[in-house]
């Protein structure tokens, strides 16, 4: 689009450095050396430890995300998962319930297990739950439940990681007083190494998003009385539903 | 916010005589400061990612100006826009200025101490713009119209029942005296406020120069708020705060998030790499990034002075600190207070005002200590105490009776037989105004050291004649 006062700025900052223009010598410090092929290679050495670890890894995840505040369930198939989240919201007394259209639905049968119940959920997309984006913006707010897959979570910080994008809004996963979010096995990562590395692989290959969330328990606030109190802004419960 | 560092020992003085404060502030070390000492302690290779966070930091700032123009090419490759401004003045005429043409109503705000340092908020409050703070602390503060207490916990003064005054006031209900009614009470009050805003400025943990991206690290969400809901998002940063790559970015989060509350990370990071795709469900359409001097380059320009811009705004040399601890947050008198503020305030709003800042540390050194990017915190002080008292004569902070007095001390110590004569004649002049060896209370200027301390009396016998005495009877 446009920049202003870039010329006159780094005119500034070269003279406080009392230095000109030019590339800086290479430095270790800062992973930017690294070229194209180093970063694709370790991005597929990563998507290798996904797979060839994710037993260990989807161990380590429940906890870190139990630890993080994420009330986590472990179950063994994706009907079983679809009843635990339909049981959720049972327990929850709620019936306005809206979830995202993510490859995750055509597994798990969520909407099949809600209806069970009772409950018909929206789809989060302009087209389907709204006509518009403010349409949106007002069904997310008024849901109860915000239902989203996940791209990937990581075992270090317990956190589900999500890309907004075609049939992910923003707001699914932040807007409703609950969110349900559900993992499969073998989308879990060590660090939060391991997922920049896969940022800037997909960076490079001109995939990246518009933007990238990492969500780590619930939203929180210490700032009444040093005391920490859940559900400030965005959902004050949030689920973390493994699959497998 | 307009600096008013020259108020220190004021501030300080206040703040010392309320039991308030003081009870409030035990949190910033019971919760903070041993929340962070354990999240290191159980970090592997702590120390090894600070080491390795200083070294990012450094070489960025030695290279700013060009990882500063890879990034606004990034940014503006990204669909973004990019606004370079020299100063506070200059970043909040742009940001008005937009506001105006994109005929904005409701701006929502998310923590930023770049905004405090443009009052942004009140700027455009003056022309007619709603602007919420909507980190609750920030909040808080705002409707106390007050300035952050400290860099991520703005309200930390301020005791729940304050809190309950102040919401009642502006809700006209009894929103309930426990945190948790207190926070359900501020969930509604901004959730309605969330869903009309149409424009955002939040701050800017890091910017990445090769992605254009911007982080935000948040534990409420706001920050998501604001780059979720309204049509235009603005992100506000001091020029430092940029690391190269992509991949730095997990440890600078690690060392900072850490560093901060103790967290192993907090509720939400939010990345932001321009305005919405096309196809996307939702988000701001327009990205701006304001990218702001407004007097770092003073210390970018010093190479005493420089690192002082690898700081990440975690506040953890704050906790730390056993003087912020008691003196406060408003007592330094600008955006940022605490060791790293003593060094900023007064580089950033001018040393002749600011002068009393770098003398607010009894240089422990705990701030170094704790510091993620290991700043020398102390060194720095150091520095700008010499720049007071000896510095150019329009930054000097210290007046020519002052400069006279050290002259007169500095000529009666450089020779053994003025330092001799001159202790016995203080000893001989001061006898009769001291007790038991002891001045109680001094006349101005001399008044300061003795209104919380006692002066000792030179001594009639000094160590040299008694020692001679001794070596006479044959004792020595």
């Amino acid at each position: 689009m446009a920049i202003t006062g870039r010329e006159a700025f780094l005119g500034r900052v070269r003279g406080a450095l009392s230095k000109s223009a030019g590339v800086p010598e290479p430095d270790n410090a800062t992973h930017l050396g690294l070229t194209d092929e180093d970063v694709s290679a370790a991005a597929s050495a990563v998507r290798r430890e996904m797979s060839d670890n994710a037993d260990a890894l989807v161990d380590a995840v429940a906890e870190s995300a139990a630890t993080a505040g994420w009330k986590v369930r472990r179950v063994a198939s994706p009907e079983d998962a679809a009843d635990v989240v339909a049981q959720i919201c049972v327990d929850a007394g709620v019936s306005n319930v809206l979830r995202s259209d993510q490859d995750v639905f055509n597994s798990v049968p969520v909407d099949a297990a809600l209806a069970a119940q009772g409950i018909t959920p929206s789809v989060a997309t302009v087209g389907q739950a709204a006509q518009d984006v403010p349409g949106l913006k007002q069904a997310a707010f008024d849901a109860e439940v915000g239902i989203t897959g996940v791209d990937y979570a990581i075992a270090e910080t317990g956190t589900v990681v999500l890309h907004p994008r075609e049939g992910l809004s923003r707001l699914v996963s932040l807007a409703p007083g609950r969110h349900i979010a559900i993992l499969n096995r073998g989308d879990v990562l060590p660090s939060l190494d391991e997922l920049f590395t896969l940022e800037r692989s997909d960076y490079n290959a001109g995939e990246i998003e518009g933007s990238m969330n990492l969500i780590s328990g619930p939203s929180r606030t210490g700032d009444i009385a040093a005391t920490i109190v859940d559900g400030i802004h965005g959902p004050f419960e949030v689920h973390l539903v493994i699959v497998g | 916010m307009l600096p008013k560092t020259e108020n220190f020992k004021r501030g300080a003085a206040e703040t010392l005589a309320d039991p308030i404060i003081q009870e409030s502030m035990e949190a910033v070390y019971n919760g903070f400061h041993t929340n962070r000492q354990s999240a290191g302690a159980a970090t592997e290779g702590w120390d090894d990612q600070r080491d390795r966070g200083r070294a990012i930091k450094e070489h960025t700032i030695a290279n700013l100006d060009y990882y500063l123009n890879m990034l606004a090419d990034n940014v503006d490759a990204n669909g973004g826009n990019v606004f370079f401004a020299p100063d506070s003045a200059a970043a909040s005429e742009y940001i008005l200025n937009l506001a105006r043409d994109r005929d904005v109503k409701t701006v929502i705000k998310s923590k930023s101490m770049v905004s405090e340092e443009m009052s942004l908020a009140h700027e455009m409050e003056a022309v007619g713009i709603e602007a919420v703070e909507t980190d609750l602390g920030e909040y808080i503060i705002q409707l106390a119209g007050e300035a952050p207490y400290h860099i991520i916990a703005p309200a930390i003064h301020k005791s729940q029942d304050q809190v309950a005054e102040m919401f009642k006031e502006t809700t006209g209900v009894d929103p309930g005296d426990t945190p948790e009614e207190l926070t359900i009470t501020a969930r509604g009050m901004l959730r309605e406020t969330f869903q009309r805003a149409d424009m955002s400025v939040t701050g800017v943990n890091f910017a990445v120069a090769e992605s254009g991206s911007i982080v935000l690290v948040t534990n409420e969400g706001n920050g998501r708020m604001c780059t979720s809901i309204p049509r235009v998002h603005v992100a506000v940063m001091g020029m430092e705060k940029i690391v190269p790559s992509i991949q730095d970015l997990s440890m600078m989060l690690r060392i900072l998030i850490r560093s901060a509350t103790g967290q192993r990370i907090s509720s939400y990071v939010t990345m932001v790499n321009g305005p919405r795709r096309d196809e996307e469900e939702d988000g701001p359409e327009e990205f701006h990034l304001v990218i702001v001097d407004n007097g770092r380059m003073r210390l970018l320009e010093d190479p005493k002075l420089r690192e002082a811009l690898y700081c990440l705004r975690c506040g953890a040399c704050l906790n730390a600190c056993p003087v912020y601890r008691k003196v406060g947050g408003h007592s330094y008198g600008w955006v940022y207070p605490g060791p790293i503020g003593a060094v900023v305030s007064p580089v950033l709003s001018g040393l002749k005002q600011g002068k009393d800042l770098p003398f607010a540390s009894s240089l422990c050194g705990a701030c170094k200590e704790v510091c993620p990017v290991r700043i020398d915190i102390p060194n720095m002080l150091l520095h700008l105490r010499n720049e007071v008292a000896e510095g150019p004569s329009e930054s000097r902070g210290s007046g020519r009776m002052e400069r006279l007095g050290w002259k007169a001390w500095r000529f009666g110590n450089m020779k053994s037989g003025r330092f001799r004569r001159g202790g016995k004649m203080a000893n001989f002049l001061g006898r009769p105004f001291a007790r038991d060896g002891m001045f109680r209370r001094l006349p101005p200027p001399l008044s300061g050291w003795t209104r919380s301390r006692d002066l000792p009396l030179t001594t009639s016998t000094p160590f040299r004649d008694r020692f001679k005495k001794r070596r006479q009877r044959g004792e020595g």
